[in-house]
């Protein structure tokens, strides 16, 4: 036995020192401490707004006995790092009192009893977008608040269009958008001047980017991924819309309008003539590839059902079930989207508001290219399936992509709908059980 | 102590237990000071690694989920049954083998091929080794970065002097079927190295004289090869097979970051698909029950391997 002795000892001073380490929640001016976790890194844009933002709640509140404390723990790739923080300390029990969680954690982190409802303390939700308020909803109950939104759309340069004859006059707009038929008219033009692929629609990404820019054909074409509860996915997914929404994407891949080996940076470059990506590549563009003059159009739509559905959604702020603050935490994640909040975040980085009072003096203040964004979301943005098991029918997603992708061996797309269909649902009630 | 006797002209002593139990002094002094070189190593392989193993074999049989530790069943052999019943799975571990099969004699073949070229002694070879044994030393992440850039369908190196011979560009991390076969190679490309400077060790070891012999009784060199090199590397070789075999089966990073798995999970292995089911999807549950059942087969396979390998030996 004797041999254990110090491998004992060890354990126990290790164990020591851990227990001495637990987070104390009172600050050192005697105040009431509100901890907050945050995604992104203290050096980041992103990051800097953040602080900024948490800086004025102390000073607005510097009579009230409480104060926030902002910890950054950068994430890398989808959530890495940062949600791995998140699951450690609820193995720990040492969550803090306010976390960010991306868009489709919601449900899971919701139903895990993780994050609290917010209904009761944050009173005004009728000034938050509908994309954003469907987003943080889990069973009725609002439970997050995003920090910004997004979109994607279709960007163009508008000097290869114009050589290869287009009249940009005639291109869509958020009130009037193109059929998918239109839409691969233009491609084919295109095609043909170049003798490239028209646009790099980001088919290799093979992350949530697909989920999070293709869903919205889908639902263009009268579709859904999951029904209404969120709980089939089998008899809803595996339907007509979605085999046409897939055809059209199969299309695009088979004429060689896009391709799933685009070149890098092939539109930043000028080398194809159009992109679909999201609303963050304007800063890109405005930073580093200022001399390209492009615009946004936005989604094409069904052709039967000529409805405009355009992805929404992003990182949030909710308060933890842990929290003993829950009022000032509410009152936390309330602050941290607000009005002013959005505008900071906006004007800072290309960030859409998620609110319509700051939408409203920013849309004064925004590009032409951020207004078609804007403009999309307020009148079509769709949050993407609120479910527990999203991790995994956001991933049959992809690769129901991937496999019509491959459209000689997948030439049956009612048939791969059906296999993933029936992935998502085992995923699913499983979750649910 | 007591002396009990004498062999030779030197005092025997014996050295019973005390009624406390405590051996002599020199014992306890020398365990002290083993201890304390081994404890730290111990006490971080039983935090790191034993005492984890044990819990994840005990998750094995629960339903737990990642966001709810506090609620988690016991759900018998049900991790199991679904595991077999998991496409997914099956498909991984079939990737596994494949990649086990193909990679094996690849890097070991290329391992041997550089070591029998290195082992002379010439002033160019240090260079050769040291070239041959960089990608070792780097980064796995690294290497695959690279290899991504290499082989880019448009602007990777590789494509580009292959449309210059004329032979068209190849798909190689973007086709399910030559997806994996291109880890393969890759893989095989960056671990040779290693091997080769064991083999070189092997080589080193075998007597001059023995080639000296053989060439005397007109063994041409092929003969001098099979009958005299490979029989005396034996044993390293069966060390590199070994290293090499576990090696393969833990494949993750390369395929992480050079295909996510895919095309259509064409690279998705075993160790990925822990990791996904894990900490993406979760089921700490789930994956604890593969990681259990894929640690017993190649905890079998080592068995069989050593046993064959035994049996030749006698």
């Amino acid at each position: 036995m004797k041999k254990w002795f110090l491998v004992g000892i060890s354990l126990l001073l290790i164990l020591a020192v851990a227990g001495c380490s637990k987070d104390k929640s009172v600050s050192s001016d005697g105040k009431q401490m509100i901890t907050m976790w945050v995604h992104v890194s203290d050096d980041s844009e992103e990051g800097k707004v953040y602080k900024k933002r948490v800086d004025a709640f102390n000073k607005k509140y510097a009579s009230k006995n409480v104060k926030a404390k902002i910890d950054f723990i950068p994430r890398s790739g989808n959530g890495g790092g940062y949600e791995d923080k998140v699951n450690a300390a609820l193995t720990t029990d040492t969550l803090p009192d306010v976390i960010t969680l991306d868009g489709p954690n919601t449900a899971a982190y919701a139903k895990s009893g993780i994050i609290a409802p917010l209904d009761d303390y944050v009173k005004d939700q009728d000034d938050l977008l509908p994309s954003i308020k469907q987003q943080g909803t889990y069973k009725d109950k609002l439970y997050a608040i995003g920090a910004s939104e997004s979109s994607v759309g279709i960007y163009y340069n508008k000097k290869m269009l114009q050589e290869a004859g287009v009249n940009l006059n005639t291109l869509p707009t958020v009130d009037n958008p193109w059929t998918w038929d239109q839409f691969i008219a233009l491609c084919k033009t295109l095609k043909e001047k170049y003798n490239k692929p028209a646009i790099d629609m980001q088919l290799q990404s093979k992350d949530e980017m697909l989920t999070y820019a293709l869903t919205p054909f889908v639902w263009s074409a009268g579709g859904e991924i999951l029904s209404k509860d969120g709980t089939k996915a089998e008899g809803v997914f595996n339907k007509k819309p979605s085999v046409e929404a897939m055809t059209f994407i199969q299309t695009m891949l088979k004429e060689g309008y896009t391709t799933r080996t685009p070149v890098k940076q092939a539109f930043e470059t000028e080398k194809y003539p159009m992109k679909f990506s999201g609303v963050w590549t304007v800063t890109d563009m405005e930073t580093n590839f200022q001399k390209v003059d492009y615009g946004v159009m936005p989604y094409p739509v069904s052709p039967k059902t000529k409805k405009l559905v355009s992805p929404s959604g992003s990182w949030q702020f909710a308060m933890t079930q842990k929290s003993e603050n829950k009022e000032w935490s509410a009152k936390l994640v309330d602050w941290m989207t607000n009005k002013d909040s959005n505008l900071e975040l906006s004007r800072t980085i290309a960030a859409l508001p998620v609110r319509y009072s700051s939408e409203k003096v920013l849309t004064k203040e925004f590009s032409d290219q951020m207004n078609v964004f804007m403009k999309q979301l307020k009148k079509s943005g769709h949050a993407r399936p609120v479910t527990p098991a999203y991790p995994q029918v956001t991933r049959a997603f992809q690769q129901t992509i991937d496999d019509i992708s491959f459209y000689d061996q997948n030439k049956n797309i009612k048939k791969v709908l059906d296999t993933r269909a029936t992935e998502m649902q085992a995923a699913i009630d499983k979750a649910n059980r | 102590m007591i002396k009990i006797g004498l062999k030779g002209n030197k005092t025997v002593y014996a050295f019973p237990r005390t009624k406390k139990g405590t051996k002599n002094k020199i014992q306890w002094k020398e365990n002290v000071v083993a201890y304390t070189f081994l404890g730290p190593a111990l006490l971080l392989l039983l935090l790191f690694l034993i005492i984890p193993a044990i819990m994840s074999v005990y998750y094995a049989f629960t339903d737990y989920y990642l966001l709810t530790p506090d609620i988690r069943k016991f759900v018998g052999l049900d991790n199991f049954i679904n595991l077999f019943k998991d496409p997914i799975f099956l498909k991984s571990l079939a990737n596994t083998l494949k990649f086990v099969v193909w990679v094996i004699p690849l890097q070991i073949g290329a391992a041997l091929g550089l070591a029998l070229l290195l082992n002379k002694q010439r002033k160019a070879n240090t260079f050769f080794k040291v070239a041959y044994f960089s990608p070792v030393v780097m980064s796995l992440v690294v290497i695959s970065v690279l290899w991504l850039y290499l082989l880019n369908p448009n602007e990777g190196i590789i494509n580009n002097v292959l449309t210059y011979f004329g032979i068209s560009a190849q798909p190689f991390l973007t086709s399910p079927k030559q997806a994996m076969f291109t880890i393969v190679f890759v893989s095989a490309w960056q671990g040779a190295g290693f091997q080769m400077l064991i083999f070189l060790a092997g080589l080193q070891n075998i007597p001059g004289d023995v080639y000296e012999a053989a060439q005397l009784d007109g063994m041409n060199k092929w003969q001098r090869f099979v009958y005299i090199t490979l029989p005396l590397l034996k044993p390293t070789s069966i060390f590199i097979f070994i290293t090499t075999l576990i090696g393969a089966f833990k494949l993750l990073v390369q395929p992480m970051v050079m295909t996510q798995g895919g095309p259509v999970n064409s690279t998705m292995t075993v160790v990925y698909y822990i990791y996904q089911t894990g900490f993406t999807d979760r089921m700490v549950g789930y994956a604890s029950s593969i990681a259990l059942l894929f640690g017993t087969i190649i905890g079998l396979v080592t068995l069989v391997q050593r046993k064959l390998v035994k049996e030749e030996d006698d």
